[in-house]
């Protein structure tokens, strides 16, 4: 089976700033892949230079076995940009209908049962539109021709809750349908739920792709621990992956590197009362990738 | 009609009539003073060489043989003010093809469409030759239907030699403006350019008969083919028209070509 995405050495500068360094990645067939990084990492470039919005400095790259340039393919695509700009006097579902028609027409019904499921509004005029609404209306153009390949850029900024909900339910389907989604974001929250893998990208460099449940054993997971009585903190010290303990009385606070194992089985023999452990926070696995570049940068040159 | 086309069309509906109905007020209200213009010739032509020192009556065409039908038509419709407002017109819609999606970021999606970027731009230019050929149509109909109910006596075809010319002319600026905005994305660049050799090229041709470097410069005035040939009297001058044609020609294949070798909206 052919790759979706296969870049090789995709390199984007603008003028001297660098947008991306050779980024090499391959997204397979019917998988959900989530693309991390802060704001400028180059998320954003990455999924511009797939859609043949920009052109690359240097590299290839082929999305669905074809050249980006071919228009012929993103009509098999669905797109929702990072900033969505709509506006006009144009109601919502005339432009939906503008789209659905250029792309080669939607199912009947199609584009009101999406705009139900995500409670849109589609009687109103684009520039008229609140910031969640647009992006609704972003997402109903995306998934409405059930393209094989959805390109999402922060798909869930400006949904409320329930509407991500229902959204992340949208993907899951895509998936179960076999086709294939990348959606980026910077936090990893709003993808490790329905993502197989994820890409995580820093200063326009790919720092590294795992898969989900890699990637939250690596995760570095604050913990704490109250139990009925004072601890003694030999109890706890040395144990492996736990760093930054700290016993005060009967409360125990450090964080893990990958599984909670060790500490689990020690704090056993105490009684627990309480326990506190934060998801894992995307900043900090940024900081593990980072200090590992770091640990590694000198050895190479 | 392309999909595209319509909905360039559809996006330029309620400027388009605010134009329209412009442009047809302003030449309307004009060629109505006629009658009075008829009646007292002596008048209106003294006041007309009183009013305006030598200089600025040479940039208005001269202002000879006002209180004739074609003078007179020729002075207050085709002279200056109508192509100029028409001229604002063109730019101001052909901005609304690229560059002002491309700056408020609409343009991103479209550029997504399964629609080869070659064709984007030649049914956005097509969008708006139509367009400019419906403000032309309109403001056609109306001179022509004014124009005999006031008498001024000027056969139909040679109003159509004229308003071809101006059509031409208008289409022409408008298809540079587009082409900035295709090859650089930025309007206000675009307006300017366009605006700059408009005004440039008019004062060029005016002042072309007394200064001898304007008449060399006004072979790149497109004034100059839009003018020269009189059409009011003389009818279809097909040669400059076509000149006017293949500059426009020329301009959207580098609107195409620049357009689609560049990064968009960056």
């Amino acid at each position: 089976m052919t790759a979706v995405v296969e870049t090789e050495g995709l390199t984007k500068f603008y003028g001297k700033r660098r947008g991306l360094e050779d980024l090499t990645l391959e997204i397979h067939p019917g998988e959900v892949f989530g693309y991390l990084g802060p704001n400028g990492a180059g998320k954003t470039t990455t999924i511009r230079l797939l859609l043949d919005v920009i052109r690359p400095t240097r590299g290839l790259a082929r999305v669905l076995g074809a050249d980006p340039r071919d228009a012929a393919i993103r009509g098999r695509i669905g797109y929702l940009p990072g900033e969505l700009a709509l506006e006009g006097r144009e109601k919502a579902s005339e432009y939906l209908e503008f789209l659905a028609g250029v792309r080669g027409g939607v199912a009947k019904g199609r584009i009101e049962a999406l705009a139900e499921r995500l409670e849109a509004d589609l009687s109103v005029r684009m520039g008229q539109l609140s910031k969640g609404n647009k992006q609704k209306v972003g997402l109903i153009q995306a998934f409405m021709h059930e393209p094989e390949f959805l390109i999402l850029d922060e798909p869930t900024s400006g949904l409320d809750p329930l509407v991500q909900q229902e959204f992340l339910a949208m993907v899951r389907e895509v998936r179960t349908a076999g086709r294939t989604v990348l959606m980026s974001s910077h936090v990893l929250a709003e993808v490790e739920h329905v993502s197989d893998r994820v890409g995580i990208v820093r200063r326009g460099r790919l720092v590294a792709v795992e898969d989900i449940a890699a990637l939250r054993e690596k995760a570095v997971r604050k913990v704490e621990l109250h139990f009925d009585a004072p601890v003694p903190e030999e109890a706890f010290r040395d144990l492996p992956g736990v760093r930054e303990l700290k016993v005060e009385g009967a409360s125990l606070r450090c964080t893990i590197d990958g599984r909670p194992d060790a500490l689990i089985k020690a704090a056993a023999r105490f009684t627990v009362v309480h326990m506190v452990s934060a998801e894992p926070d995307l900043e900090e696995i940024f900081l593990t990738y980072y200090s590992e570049d770091v640990h590694h940068a000198p050895v190479g040159a | 009609m392309p999909l595209l086309v319509r909905k360039t069309l559809r996006d330029y509906r309620r400027a388009l009539i605010g134009w329209t109905i412009g442009i047809c007020l302003f030449s309307g209200m004009y060629t109505s003073f006629f009658p009075q213009m008829r009646e007292n010739p002596d008048f209106y032509s003294q006041a007309a060489l009183a009013k305006y020192p030598d200089g600025v009556r040479k940039l208005m065409g001269g202002l000879e043989n006002i209180t004739s039908g074609t003078g007179f038509l020729q002075a207050v419709v085709y002279q200056l003010f109508v192509p100029l407002l028409f001229t604002m017109c063109a730019v101001v819609l052909a901005n609304r093809a690229l560059a002002a999606p491309e700056e408020s970021g609409t343009l991103e999606l479209t550029l997504t469409l399964p629609v080869d970027r070659k064709r984007l731009v030649l049914e956005r230019f097509a969008g708006l030759a139509v367009a400019l050929l419906v403000v032309a149509v309109v403001s056609l109909a109306v001179l022509a239907i004014l124009g005999s109910a006031v008498g001024l006596d000027v056969s139909f075809d040679r109003i159509l030699a004229a308003h071809t010319g101006l059509y031409l002319l208008v289409l022409l600026f408008g298809t540079l403006a587009l082409a900035v905005g295709a090859a650089t994305g930025k309007k206000a660049l675009a307006m300017s350019v366009a605006g700059a050799y408009a005004v440039v090229g008019y004062v060029v041709n005016a002042l072309s008969a007394d200064v001898e470097v304007m008449k060399w410069l006004n072979v790149f005035s497109p004034f100059h083919y839009y003018s020269e040939g009189n059409p009011l009297v003389n009818g279809f001058p097909i040669g400059d028209y076509l000149v006017l044609l293949a500059a426009t020609a020329v301009l959207t294949l580098t609107a195409v070509l620049s357009f689609d070798r560049r990064d968009v909206g960056v």
